[in-house]
């Protein structure tokens, strides 16, 4: 019987010896024969073997086997794998096991080759997975980086032409001359917005999940966006002799609020366009209308071309690289973007041979409240209002630093600033501005971000440890053309207050910069608004110019935003993430001084500086008694909007907007 | 003659296995295999005008799949720290290893080697940190398994330093 278990164990490949002391093993078994090759022994079982001399390996193992002997475990004591080379240079893994039989110490030795390969074979494929990831996240990372240095390059001379464009429309110039440099700023618009496009769908695909959130709340009139890039093609249109209308169905003076970004939506316009366009034969008409279905708010564009081509389902047609045959020079992706995009923004798109002649494509977004109007939008239209009234000065000119390494930027801007009415003070790179802020008073700070020598972000962050400990802040704006998600936390970490895109707008500065006008003389804000006591809506309403539609609008964007921006404040103080806290308390601390609360003003500045001086103790306290105010201000502004007459269900409230023509493009 | 055991330390894939070859056999192949279990090896070299016999334990890279053993270290009388040159998370992994040999074992003479140094063009880790990393008094070297830059000069270098 002995025997037969003595050849059993030979077969199944164990080697198995009592150890004897002093490194010192006698074979129980036979010796398998990967054994015998391995380190040419004969098949004898009486001799002794010294086992930590043929691998150096067993020699370590031994000092744990001992181990066990002396006080054995459950769980055992076993190696890893190590590899053996046999005499003709094959590897050979093995396994030891340490066993206490009967009080005999025991080990067993054996080659566990197929279990091997297998583990072999996962792990080689799991790391080259691993090293794939690796390898494709620094692709994906120098694509990244060069990707911003094209747009910052790209945006450069738009910046210049921005400004130089703005700095004549503020001269006396010629009536068609006003008109050249309109049909300009469209072009340079819908330039920029390419760009930005490119950088924003690159950003996209890498950060889907981060921009989500940003996806969903902002939105866009959909009318006013049809309307802008009719304009912009109405001359592509006179040129073949298609005439560009708006349908007769159309409420031109009603608004359509969607879901959606503004430039984005104005991009899936101009391709539709450009689409009708390159089908419809001169002479013939392109129709745009608008149409409400409750939920969703809809666009078509109706061609006179030849329908849809037979061969193509409507689907297929907004496929990715789907090019029509009169599409020379087109990459395929424009239809492709219009149906990512609108479905992105919870819609969808499609398109329908009409019966009578030629084609209509469509899309549908989803309705959004009037109130969301964006914030953009409305930074726009206050710009626009500002614009109408000839570049006032404002009414507290300030102090302000301007840093750009760009001469024609840097003297444009100045100019332009200066001209309405601010102190303005230029430096050429970023150490000069340091050293120009450090001898002077500021309050505000304008910086370029790609600067030699010091860059913005080295500046922002002298500046503020120049600040620390005492009361005053300078406000800090980054000028970048790299604004995604990561750009922008970069930068109010680094201390920037807020990021105005490049190429940016003066009428957008000057937007930033009225809040700064807010912060700087408290005294021409409203009345601080006492707990409470009810606020003073006569006072609001004269603030906004009379325009109490406007304020109502205000209000519901803030009792909108501010639940948001409350809870964003809680998770950065949970996340201990001062620099986040401080920044977001200051975005808090502008909206509340719109509505003169100014304990919940003081307290949003409380917290902004105890973000900025990275102690967070009692911040927590803090934030309480902020969430007691808001929730009484809130309360207050949303007594005043309920009591604003209720509208009819069928007819969207009118917004005071200039009166739009139908526009129609004849050759 | 003068034995001396080295571990081979390092992540996944920073050419630990590739050292080795190159300094044992000359041999160097562009085709990563991963390494299980571990490999001992031999070579005897001259330090200070004496034999010794170095016995190389090639370790698995430490990874998510596999943990270090530290009783692999018992008896060893120094390390070769290994970090790919062109993956900068390997120096880090690089700087925790070497904690946790001081932790675990003790202080042992080591040298550390940023591997690939034929891979220039996709070179991920700053000249100043290597200087920074020199500047601990750490032994570091530039190497190339594949042309066999810096695998002598980190051999011998580790040698020397074991034998004092």
């Amino acid at each position: 019987m002995a025997d037969v278990l003595e050849t059993f164990l030979a077969e199944m490949g164990f080697a198995l010896f009592e150890y004897q002391g002093e490194g010192s093993f006698f074979p129980l078994a036979q010796l398998p024969a990967w054994f015998r090759n391995l380190w040419s022994e004969s098949n004898s079982a009486t001799i002794p073997l010294a086992l930590p001399e043929k691998s150096l390996f067993l020699e370590n193992f031994l000092f744990e086997a001992e181990a066990f002997w002396a006080s054995p475990t459950t769980v055992g004591c076993q190696s890893e794998t190590w590899i053996e080379k046999s005499p003709d240079g094959r590897e050979v893994p093995l396994q030891a096991k340490a066993l206490l039989l009967n009080g005999k110490r025991v080990i067993a030795i054996f080659s566990p080759e197929s279990e091997f390969r297998e583990q072999l074979r996962t792990l080689q494929t799991a790391r080259n997975a691993l090293l794939d990831h690796e390898r494709l996240a620094r692709e994906i990372q120098k694509k990244e980086i060069l990707l911003h240095c094209i747009v910052h390059d790209l945006s450069q001379p738009l910046s210049v032409m921005h400004v130089a464009m703005d700095c004549l429309a503020g001269e006396s110039i010629s009536e068609r001359s006003k008109q050249f440099l309109t049909l300009g700023k469209l072009a340079s618009e819908q330039q920029e917005t390419m760009i930005r496009d490119i950088l924003h769908t690159f950003a996209d695909d890498l950060r889907a999940s981060l921009d989500a959130g940003t996806e969903a709340t902002a939105s866009a009139d959909l009318f006013e966006c049809a309307q802008k890039v009719m304009t912009s093609l109405g001359p592509t249109f006179d040129a073949k002799g298609v005439r560009l209308s708006v349908a007769s169905s159309v409420q031109a003076n009603a608004q359509w609020p969607v879901r959606a970004e503004s430039s984005r939506l104005q991009r899936i316009f101009s391709n539709l366009l450009e689409n009708a366009l390159r089908y419809t034969p001169a002479g013939a008409n392109v129709t745009v209308g608008v149409e409400d279905e409750g939920a969703f708010l809809k666009a078509y564009i109706d061609d006179e071309g030849p329908g849809l081509p037979k061969d193509l389902r409507p689907e297929q047609i907004f496929g990715l690289f789907m090019k029509g045959k009169q599409s020379d020079g087109k990459a395929g992706l424009g239809l492709y973007f219009c149906r990512i995009t609108v479905e992105r923004w919870g819609g969808n798109i499609g398109c329908v041979t009409l019966p009578s002649k030629g084609s209509r494509f469509w899309f549908r977004l989803p309705h959004a409240a009037a109130a969301a109007i964006s914030s953009t939008s409305r930074a726009a239209a206050s710009s626009q209002a500002q614009s109408a009234g000839g570049g006032k000065p404002p009414s507290h000119p300030l102090r302000i630093l301007f840093a750009d390494d760009q001469k024609d930027i840097r003297t444009l801007t100045t100019y332009q600033l200066q001209r309405r009415g601010h102190k303005v003070v230029a430096a050429k790179n970023g150490k000069e501005a340091l050293w120009r802020f450090r001898s002077g008073k500021f309050d505000a700070v304008l910086l370029d971000q790609e600067m030699p020598g010091f860059t913005g972000d080295e500046v922002a962050r002298a500046i503020r440890k120049a600040e620390s400990g005492k009361s005053r802040h300078a406000f800090l704006v980054a000028s970048t053309g790299n604004n995604g998600p990561d750009d922008i936390r970069r930068l109010k970490a680094a201390g920037f207050d807020t990021v105005l895109g490049k190429p940016f707008r003066l009428d957008d500065l000057e937007a930033l910069l009225a809040s700064v006008t807010e912060s700087a003389a408290p005294s021409h804000l409203p009345a601080p608004v006492p707990v409470g006591l009810k606020i003073n809506f006569t006072d609001l309403v004269a603030r906004v110019g009379g325009d109490e539609a406007l304020l109502k609008r205000m209000i519901g964007t803030f009792l909108r935003d501010t639940p948001k921006r409350l809870a964003a404040i809680s998770a950065a103080l949970r996340r201990k993430d001062a620099a986040d806290l401080a920044s977001l308390a200051h975005a808090l601390k502008g909206s509340v001084s719109i509505f003169g609360a100014e304990a919940a003003r003081l307290q949003c500045q409380e917290l902004q500086e105890l973000g900025r001086a990275g102690d967070l103790t009692g911040a927590d306290r803090l934030l309480t008694s902020l969430k007691e105010e808001i929730a009484n201000l809130l309360e207050n502004l949303r007594g005043y909007a309920n009591q604003t007459p209720a509208r009819p269900a069928s007819k969207r409230p009118k917004r005071p907007r200039p009166p739009r023509k139908r526009v129609k493009h004849r050759r | 003659m003068l034995q001396k055991k080295i571990c081979m330390l390092g992540s996944f894939a920073v050419g630990k296995t590739s050292l080795v070859r190159r300094f044992v056999e000359s041999i160097y192949s562009d085709v990563y295999q991963t390494t299980v279990g571990v490999k001992i090896d031999k070579k005897n070299v001259q330090v200070n005008g004496a034999e010794v016999s170095l016995i190389l334990w090639d370790i698995y890279g430490e990874d998510d799949y596999q943990k270090m053993r530290w009783t692999y270290l018992r008896g060893a009388s120094g390390y070769l720290l290994v970090a790919d040159g062109t993956r900068k998370a390997t120096l880090e992994k690089a700087f925790q290893l070497e904690q946790r040999v001081r932790e675990e074992v003790g202080v042992l003479p080591f040298v550390f080697v940023i591997n690939k140094s034929d891979l220039l063009q996709d070179w991920e880790v700053d000249p100043a940190l290597e200087a920074q990393i020199a500047a601990q008094s750490w032994n570091t070297l530039r190497s190339s398994a594949k042309t066999g830059e810096g695998v002598e000069e980190a051999f011998a270098l580790l040698a020397q330093k074991m034998i004092g």
